[in-house]
C-alpha cells in the first residue's frame, strides 16, 4: 500500500501525489469509496420517478425519487449479470429495465420479476435481488450526499463548520432555496482532480496573473470591482475548515457597489432579502461576494454555480458546472446569473478556462522530478488557528490548502477498506 | 475565424447581434438553461478584445485551425432576411493533439446595403452534451 505520510510535510507536498497511478487507486478506496460524496441536489428530482445518473469515484450510481417520494441512491448495476440498468443521464421513470435480459426494477429499487421467471428455482426470492442501495444517503439544505461505505461519521459531522457557509450561500435566495435545473456545462481536462479544488479556492492569489483581462472586463460590465481583493490584502478571509473543506469568506471584504442606479428587479430583490433577513444582513449579502466553498472531496460552490469534480484517472478529470438559480428571486436576477455565469465559466468562458489550461500545464510540469516538492507556505508564519481546529488567513494565504492536504493525508493513511463482503 | 482576423469577423455582425452556442441540447430556453456561449454585441466585442489581448492561456501558443463548411442551405428567404443552415467540421491542432469539432450553424442574415450582416448565429455542436475540452477560439 502506498504510504502518503511522508509525501505531505506541512508547507510542502510531493509531486507524485498528482501523478502516481497507485496514489489514484488508493484515493478511490480511501476517499471516494469511503467518505460522503455529493451526488446531486433535490431540485433536480422534484417529482416521483425523477432520476439523474451520477458517479462516485468510478462507480456509476442513480439518484432517484421513488414513487413513495423518498430519495434513494442505487448502484447503477443490474443484479442479474451486472449491466447498467439506467443509461439516460436524467429523466422520469416508473421502472428501470436492464436492456440486457429485461430484468426490471421499480423506481423504489425493488425487482418486479426476473424475466422468464419459470426457469428459476421456486425458492428464488425477488426481495433478495433489488437494486443495491448505497449504504448511506443524507442531505443538507437540498444537497444530497451518499457514501459507498456502510460505516463512518455522519453527514452532519462531515460538514461540520462548512454548514455555516453553505447557509450563507443559500441565503442569497429570498426563499432560502435554490434551483439547479439549469443544465450542466461539462468539461474535461488532462490533469489530476485535486488541482480543481486547490485552484478554485485561491483565485485571489492567481487572479492578478491569469485573470487580469477578464476581471477588468467583468468589473466594467457589472460595476463590481474585485481588484481591491488583491490590491490590499484583507485578513481573515481564507478559511481551512476541519474535514478538508476550504472557504473564502468575504463577509469582511465589502466591494464598492456599482455607481449606477439599481434596476427595478435588483431593487425588488434587495427588498425581498431585507424582508427575510433584516436590513443589516441584507446589506451584507448585497455588498459582499458570497463565500466560495469547497466541500471535501467533490463539491464546490462558486459565485454563480455548483461545481462537481469527477475523477477519471490520475491525469484526467471531468468537471460539471451547474448554475444556481435563486428561488423566488425576480426573473431578471436569475437570467442575469446565467449570463454572468457564461461570462466567467464553462469551456468558452472568460475566466475558468485559463485555470484549466494552468492545470493541464501543471500536470505536465510535475513530471519534472528535479525537485519534487510543491511549496504551499504562504501565510504559514501568521496562521490563526481557532479552537475548533480551523484556521484563517489573508486573502492570498495558503492555509486552506495546507488544511486540505492535512485532511487528505489523514484519510489516505487510515486502514484500507475491508475487502468487499461476500454474499447479500 | 481560422486566421485570427478578429476585427474583420466582428464587422460581419449587426449591432443587435446574438452569438449562441446552446448547452446540453439544441433547443434549450436560454432564460432558464445555461449556454456554452450567449453573446450579445457587447460581449462579442469583449470576446474578441480578450482574444486579441494575448492573455488567453489556451491561445499560447496559438492553435492552428482550419474548418470546412458544407451542406449550405437557404431555408428561409424574406425581403430583407435570410436564414441559412450549414454543417461544419473544424480541426484544432495544439499541444500535440488534434481536436475535431463538428456541428450545424444557423445564420440569420439581414441585408444591409448591397451585402448582409449576421444578426444571429447559432452553433449546434454535436458534442454539446459531452465533456468537452476548452473552447477558447471562435466556433
Amino acid at each position: 500500500m502506498i504510504d502518503v505520510g511522508n509525501l505531505i510535510q506541512g508547507t510542502r507536498i510531493h509531486g507524485s501525489l498528482y501523478r502516481d497511478p497507485s496514489v489514484f487507486a488508493r484515493e478511490l478506496d480511501a476517499i471516494w469509496y469511503k467518505v460522503w460524496v455529493y451526488v446531486g441536489h433535490e431540485s433536480e428530482i422534484p417529482r416521483p420517478g425523477d432520476f439523474v445518473r451520477r458517479a462516485i469515484g468510478l462507480q456509476p450510481v442513480i439518484l432517484v425519487r421513488g414513487a413513495d417520494g423518498k430519495i434513494r441512491v442505487f448502484f447503477n448495476r443490474c443484479r442479474h449479470r451486472g449491466n447498467m440498468v439506467c443509461h439516460l443521464e436524467h429523466g422520469n421513470a416508473a421502472a428501470f429495465r436492464c436492456p440486457y435480459h429485461g430484468w426490471t426494477y421499480t423506481n423504489n429499487g425493488a425487482l418486479i420479476e426476473p424475466t422468464f421467471s419459470e426457469g428459476y428455482d421456486a425458492g428464488l426470492r425477488k426481495e433478495d435481488f433489488g437494486l443495491t442501495p448505497l449504504p448511506r444517503v443524507d442531505s443538507y439544505r437540498g444537497l444530497i450526499f451518499a457514501s459507498v461505505s456502510p460505516e463512518g461519521i455522519s453527514l452532519d459531522e462531515h460538514l461540520g463548520g462548512v454548514k455555516e457557509f453553505i447557509d450563507l450561500f443559500m441565503d442569497l435566495s429570498p426563499s432560502g432555496e435554490i434551483d439547479v435545473r439549469t443544465g450542466i456545462q461539462k468539461l474535461r481536462y488532462a490533469g489530476n482532480w485535486k488541482f480543481m479544488p486547490e485552484n478554485s479556492m485561491e483565485g485571489d492569489y492567481h487572479g492578478p496573473f491569469i485573470h487580469k483581462v477578464a476581471f477588468a472586463l467583468h468589473s466594467k460590465r457589472t460595476g463590481f470591482d474585485v481588484s481591491s481583493l488583491y490590491k490590499n490584502e484583507i485578513p481573515d478571509v481564507i478559511r481551512s475548515i476541519p474535514g478538508g473543506h476550504m472557504v473564502e469568506d468575504y463577509r469582511k471584504a465589502t466591494i464598492e457597489p456599482p455607481k449606477r442606479e439599481p434596476s427595478p428587479a435588483r431593487q425588488a430583490y434587495a427588498a425581498a432579502l431585507e424582508r427575510r433577513y433584516g436590513p443589516q444582513k441584507a446589506a451584507q449579502l448585497l455588498t459582499t461576494i458570497a463565500p466560495l466553498i469547497y466541500v471535501f472531496p467533490n463539491l464546490l460552490y462558486l459565485m454563480t454555480h455548483i461545481r462537481v469534480v469527477q475523477p477519471v484517472s490520475v491525469d484526467e478529470t471531468y468537471v460539471y458546472y451547474q448554475p444556481v438559480l435563486l428561488k423566488d428571486a425576480p426573473d431578471e436576477i436569475n437570467v442575469g446569473r446565467l449570463r454572468d455565469h457564461e461570462f466567467m465559466f464553462g469551456a468558452a468562458g472568460f475566466i475558468s478556462p485559463d485555470d484549466i489550461e494552468i492545470m493541464e500545464r501543471n500536470q505536465i510540469a510535475l513530471h519534472a522530478a528535479g525537485n519534487e516538492w510543491l511549496f504551499i507556505g504562504r501565510g504559514a508564519h501568521r496562521d490563526k488557528v481557532l479552537p475548533d481546529g480551523s484556521s484563517i488567513g489573508h486573502t492570498m494565504d495558503e492555509n486552506h490548502i495546507r488544511g486540505f492536504w492535512q485532511h487528505y493525508g489523514r484519510v489516505m493513511s487510515l486502514p484500507a477498506r475491508e475487502p468487499a463482503r461476500a454474499g447479500a | 475565424m481560422d486566421e485570427s482576423r478578429y476585427e474583420e469577423w466582428l464587422d460581419l455582425w449587426s449591432e443587435d447581434a446574438l452569438y449562441w452556442v446552446p448547452c446540453n441540447d439544441d433547443d434549450i430556453d436560454p432564460a432558464r438553461h445555461v449556454s456554452i456561449i450567449y453573446d450579445d454585441r457587447e460581449r462579442l466585442v469583449q470576446r474578441v478584445d480578450r482574444l486579441k489581448s494575448g492573455s488567453v492561456l489556451a491561445q499560447q501558443p496559438k492553435p492552428r485551425m482550419r474548418r470546412l463548411i458544407s451542406n449550405i442551405e437557404i431555408v428561409e428567404r424574406g425581403s430583407a432576411q435570410l436564414t441559412v443552415h450549414s454543417n461544419f467540421i473544424l480541426g484544432v491542432a495544439r499541444g500535440g493533439t488534434q481536436q475535431i469539432w463538428a456541428g450545424r450553424s444557423i445564420h440569420e442574415l439581414r441585408s444591409q446595403g448591397d451585402s448582409f450582416k449576421i444578426a444571429r448565429k447559432t452553433v449546434l455542436l454535436i458534442e454539446n452534451d459531452q465533456e468537452i475540452p476548452l473552447l477558447q477560439f471562435l466556433i
